[in-house]
């Protein structure tokens, strides 16, 4: 590790109602992988945009390379060396790789652009790279994986001195996780100041030199990676140990019977001969690496994406699920990942939302029977505990958790008898996380049966029954819950042809 | 355009058709097919006359839809050049024949007009964040009024080609002896050429299909966003006001009033051509072939018996077919 | 200010719609000045003509916009159905009711088709209504040879013109009974009904505001959209014996203007063209705030062109607060 180059002292952030950054603090070196760590919602991406110009401070000072600065938007911390690699990659996909590469400062003779020197400019930085990717291919064509690649070899072309990696292995695969390595740590040797985000513990032990905690919204601590273990990054993260233990066997009777069964499921390339069993009463936990195509074989499974082929029985009987009217009908709920676009519609009220799949049962005649309606919702908002002023407010206007628990409601007002929850506790706060948790384990125990789509390994452990496990769109493992371990799935979601 | 398409087939993979698309490829095979059927109709459509009314009508299309071409790379759509097309197209003439000003100003007035009607556009698109779609419905409200209002509800007539100042109309057509030469379809070519540079190899077209195929992302890279999608619409302007002119120089008498629908032909033909409605993807030359189906359309249908109110029929669904495979095409590209 | 928006009976009706009603007041007292006198009975009843027809298309429209989508074909279905009609009526004797019945399943076939197409060809609905609309502009010119179409006046003796009491019935002893602004009215409030608490209304409004959402609750959405589009032309075909029965005559190739005018009134009236936000009431008093801007240009003496360049503006300007406050709502 080098010299100090860049210092962020006592930064402070709010938006109306959120103290998003509270004096929080961080310092890269010269030639170190710094990491910085924290739940959902710590703040770190806020941090990272107050770094790079999209948000401005409130207070605190940036100092790199020894002079205090404040940058007016990324184009502006870009033309000073600091550059972020974004989680979500903002790709132009009808361009070029070297046009994407060199998009607003284009090499120029005369007044035309001349992509053939482009070209070349690009070639030699993916050779300095070693990464294979033609400089001439529309970037809409590439993997995930190597449109990132591209976009370090943009960060690079930019004489970058500080690069920010926000989640960069979040969508690869592990041989393109490795690939990254390799290009961090030669970064590393360049003497850059490399900021690492992520959520991946093992991930940050083998590649980050120090560790930078955050927790909401303020600064908690640094520590030498070497030094650490993953539980003191825990501790530090969460601030007391709030993880149960992890379930140690099963609560479903052996001769629980048989509610759903998917045969040979298969979906695009994301689903490929997909077998599965969900017992009454169950929590069936699905695990893997993101991009393993877990939510693609829910949404087959519910008939919200075309399948190719596959059979589902449900108590025993097959079905035909061509729509996810078909699956609703056949008593099967689901609760997205991505709850504002998939599961609530924002701009109407609770009571709407509660009812939207099971609006029939509230018809009077021709009409919406409104006070059987409003009644059935307060029940509901009652029984989840969901915080809202009124079933009439809009749900836009409600916090996360409280939004889950209206799609929650939604499907027991329909009484489904199986559920796919898809992440159901992404980007919520830890109390409604227990009581979202709490909920699951009641309605298991009422006799419904779920399925738990979940990143998270203690949610994973903690929650399922058995668990499956998926990796690039196969099922590659089947562990009861007695018999799982952290390593035992690890090794299963990462098991390739 | 073959089914099997993942892996594409023979003719999909060949280099050359590759370079010049699968699209453009079948326009023309369209345009040949087109051309033949009406000539094997009607003899007449086999005349030479029948060539140059061809292109008579080409030219004021292939400048309005070289024009929203660029509105719809950048996921935009330009709805006021019909109207906008008469509308200055009735300010310039109005100006020469009735003020009496030369006949070169007059034209250079016909086009500001045009590109102040585009600043108007591109403010309210790009500054305000109106929907592209209505912002331009608007301005062509105003367009269609505002022609009938500068000429009193009168038509004008370009002065004729063989009255002092009538030289313009050969920039368009060249008559002599009882012979006529198309001479207009230079100048298309020309502009043709000149923008597929400007759109390819320069930098506000690289950014206006950038824009198109993000704009958050095209922000972010630190690109005047506002700048160029405005720029996107006063081009579409610029070229209104140049339909405008090949409008008054080809045709007779512009009528206050009318053009409405006129820039669904233009529109028709980008997209037939393969710019897509959803943005970043279209070429100019693949405008002007879609341009020539539809001004095939307009100038054979009367000869099979289909008169101008079959037209706009025809226009209908040949606009409807041609979004229909535009979404084809996106649906199959977001599959993959 | 605070105040005033607070005060119970304009929170009851509605700040927006206090603020409409205002404007619409304010333009009644502009054009009483500009043109230099009172604007009368006469000008009202000739507003009303014009709020009859445009009053129907803006009800329907409001549907489509709730979902989020566009309409420009209204205008010319409108006419397709009062010359296809009309055409029938008069050239090939065909009984009045049963004219007045193919009007409105003209405009019905329109919204079929339309609906098809953005619900389940999955076209953007803008332009697909604008082939519509060339569609629609190009049949009602066939059908008539491109020929004016005059439908029966109610002094003709073979008594045909019974239909045009349907928009002002004189009851005899100088009472004029406005049946068009009753018809107008009563639908309304069945569009209201249908909007706020029907199934459909329902399904059109949340799908309008996150159409995968409702559709992953296992709802039939294609269809609810495409009703909406139904909706929409089934209207329009209404609008039109509204026209014929103010106006009687019927010109092919037109229409187009109208849309423009409908989208306007149903805009300024609080319906959001990013869809699941409508407002019938709304839209009615947008519908009279335009038909009095008609009557008054033309009582101050303008062309209908002035009307084009001023509901231009109108529909930028009521977009631009569509979109201003849903960015403030953000």
């Amino acid at each position: 590790m080098g010299d100090v180059i860049l210092t962020m002292k006592g930064i402070d952030k709010s938006f109306p109602g959120v103290h998003a950054l509270d004096h929080v603090d961080l310092e890269v070196r010269k030639g170190e992988v710094h990491a910085l760590m924290g739940e959902n919602g710590a703040g770190k991406s806020t941090l990272m945009k107050v770094l790079t110009g999209i948000y401005k401070k409130d207070a605190g000072t940036i100092i790199f390379e020894g002079k205090e600065v404040e940058f007016a938007n990324p184009r502006e911390a870009q033309s000073h060396g600091i550059v972020i690699v974004h989680q979500e990659l903002n790709m132009l996909n009808h361009l070029t790789v070297a046009q994407n590469i060199f998009i607003g400062r284009e090499s120029m003779s005369g007044k035309l652009i001349n992509d053939a020197k482009m070209n070349e400019e690009a070639k030699k930085l993916f050779k300095q790279l070693n990464i294979d990717i033609d400089p001439t291919e529309k970037m809409g064509n590439l993997t995930v994986g190597k449109q990132q690649m591209c976009e370090i070899a943009k960060a690079i072309s930019h004489e970058a001195k500080v690069i920010i990696f926000d989640e960069p292995s979040a969508a690869l695969t592990e041989a393109e996780i490795e690939e990254l390595f390799k290009i961090i740590r030669d970064l590393r040797k360049k003497q850059l100041g490399i900021v690492y985000i992520s959520h991946r513990m093992d991930e940050i032990k083998v590649i980050t030199d120090r560790v930078t905690v955050m927790r909401d919204g303020g600064y908690v601590g640094t520590l030498i990676t070497e030094e650490c273990t993953k539980d003191d990054i825990i501790s530090m993260m969460v601030g007391r140990v709030i993880y149960e233990d992890p379930k140690t066997e099963s609560a479903v009777p052996k001769d629980a019977p048989v509610v759903l069964k998917v045969e040979n499921l298969c979906a695009g390339k994301m689903v490929r001969n997909v077998s599965f069993e969900l017992r009454k009463g169950e929590i069936l936990g699905f695990s893997g690496l993101m991009g393993a195509g877990r939510t693609e074989t829910a949404r087959a499974l519910f008939g919200a994406d075309p399948k190719d082929s596959g059979k589902i029985y449900i108590n025993g009987k097959e079905v035909d699920i061509k729509s996810p009217r078909d699956a609703v009908a056949h008593g099967i709920g689901y609760l997205s990942e991505d709850r504002k676009r998939y599961g609530i519609v924002v701009g109407k009220s609770v009571s709407e939302n509660t009812t939207m799949a099971s609006l029939l049962e509230f018809m009077k005649g021709l009409f919406i029977n409104k006070k059987k309606e409003s009644s059935t919702t307060k029940e509901y908002v009652e029984l989840l505990k969901t915080k809202t002023p009124s079933v009439d407010q809009l749900v836009v206007n409600l916090s996360g958790g409280n939004q889950q628990k209206v799609v929650i409601a939604k499907w027991l007002v329909k009484n489904c008898d199986i559920l796919i929850f898809d992440e159901p506790t992404r980007g919520i706060d830890v109390g409604a996380k227990s009581e979202i948790y709490h909920l699951m384990n009641e309605l298991a125990a009422e006799g419904k049966s779920i399925i738990m789509i979940s990143s998270e390994m203690t949610e994973i452990l903690r929650m399922s029954d058995r668990i499956i496990v998926m990796c690039e769109g196969r099922k590659t493992g089947e562990i009861d819950i007695s018999e799982a371990t952290q390593e035992r799935i690890m090794h299963a979601a990462t098991l390739r042809d | 355009m073959g089914d099997n398409n993942k892996k594409g087939n023979a003719f999909t993979n060949n280099p050359i058709v590759r370079a010049i698309g699968v699209q453009k490829i079948v326009v023309v095979l369209v345009i040949i097919i087109l051309a033949l059927f009406f000539s094997a109709m009607s003899p007449a459509f086999r005349k030479y006359p029948t060539l140059v009314s061809l292109f008579d009508y080409s030219y004021y299309i292939s400048f309005m839809a070289i024009g929203v071409t660029f509105c719809l790379i950048t996921g935009g759509n330009d709805l006021s050049i019909g109207t906008g097309m008469i509308c200055y197209s009735l300010f310039g003439g109005y100006l020469i024949t009735k003020m009496h000003v030369p006949v070169a100003v007059g034209m250079a007035a016909t086009i500001l007009f045009g590109m102040a009607i585009g600043v108007i556009n591109g403010f309210l698109v790009a500054v305000l964040d109106i929907p592209p779609f209505i912002a331009t419905l608007g301005t062509m409200m105003v367009t269609r009024g505002l022609g009938s209002i500068v000429t009193g509800g009168m038509s004008i007539s370009w002065p004729p080609a063989n009255a002092a100042n009538g030289w313009f109309r050969s920039i368009f057509k060249i008559k002599g002896d009882g012979k006529m030469l198309p001479v207009g379809f230079l100048l298309v070519l020309f502009l043709v050429i000149v923008m597929s540079i400007f759109l390819n190899k320069s930098r506000p077209g690289r950014y206006i299909i950038a824009i198109g195929s993000n704009k958050e992302a095209t922000r972010l890279s630190g690109i005047k966003v506002v700048k160029y999608q405005m720029l996107a619409y006063i081009i579409s302007g610029f070229f209104a006001g140049l339909a405008g002119i090949a409008y008054g120089a080809t045709f007779q008498s512009i009528a206050p009033g009318t053009g409405a629908g006129l820039e669904l032909d233009a529109i028709a033909g980008a997209i037939i051509g393969g710019t897509s409605m959803t943005g970043g993807v279209g070429t100019i030359s693949g405008t002007l072939l879609g341009v020539f189906v539809m001004s095939l359309l307009k100038t054979g249908l009367p000869f099979i018996g289909l008169q101008a109110n079959w037209q706009q029929i025809i226009t209908g669904l040949v606009l409807i077919v041609a979004i229909f495979i535009d979404v084809l095409k996106n649906k199959r590209a977001e599959r993959r | 200010m605070e105040k005033f928006k607070n005060n119970p009976l304009v929170k009851k009706i509605g700040y927006n719609r206090v603020i409409l009603i205002g404007v619409m007041l304010l333009i009644y007292v502009f054009f009483s000045v500009g043109s230099g006198r009172i604007l009368g009975y006469a000008d009202i009843m000739s507003a009303l003509n014009y709020a009859c027809f445009l009053g129907f298309l803006t009800l329907g429209v409001t549907f489509v916009i709730g979902t989020g989508g566009i309409d420009f074909s209204i205008g010319p279905v409108m006419f397709a159905a009062a010359l296809i009609g009309g055409r029938l009526l008069t050239k090939n004797g065909c009984p009045v009711i049963v004219a007045l019945l193919v009007c409105i399943l003209v405009g019905t076939a329109f919204g079929i088709m339309n609906g098809f197409l953005v619900a389940y060809m999955e076209l953007p609905s803008f332009i697909s209504s604008m082939a519509l609309m060339m569609l629609a502009k190009g049949v009602g010119s066939v059908f008539t040879s491109t020929q004016t179409i005059k439908w029966p006046q109610l002094t003709d003796e073979n008594g045909l013109g019974w239909y045009r009491n349907l928009i002002r019935w004189d009851a005899g002893n100088g009472v004029t009974i406005p049946v068009g602004l009753i018809l107008l009215l009563i639908t309304a409030v069945i569009c209201g009904i249908i909007l706020n608490n029907t199934k459909a209304g329902r399904y059109i409004l949340c799908l309008g505001s996150n159409k995968e959402a409702v559709r992953l609750s296992g709802v039939n959405v294609r269809i609810w959209q495409m009703l909406a589009y139904v909706l929409c032309g089934t209207l329009a075909g209404m609008a039109a014996i509204m026209y014929v029965g103010a106006y009687t005559t019927v010109q092919p190739g037109l229409g187009d203007t109208f849309n423009n005018e409908a989208i306007a009134s149903c805009v300024m009236g609080g319906t959001s063209m990013s869809g699941g936000i409508a407002s019938i009431s709304g839209s009615i008093i947008g519908v009279f705030i335009v038909s009095l801007l008609q009557v008054g240009i033309l009582a101050m003496g303008f062309q209908k062109d002035y009307q084009y360049v001023i509901t231009g503006i109108i529909v930028i300007l009521a977009v631009f607060a569509d979109v201003r406050s849903r960015r403030r709502a953000n």
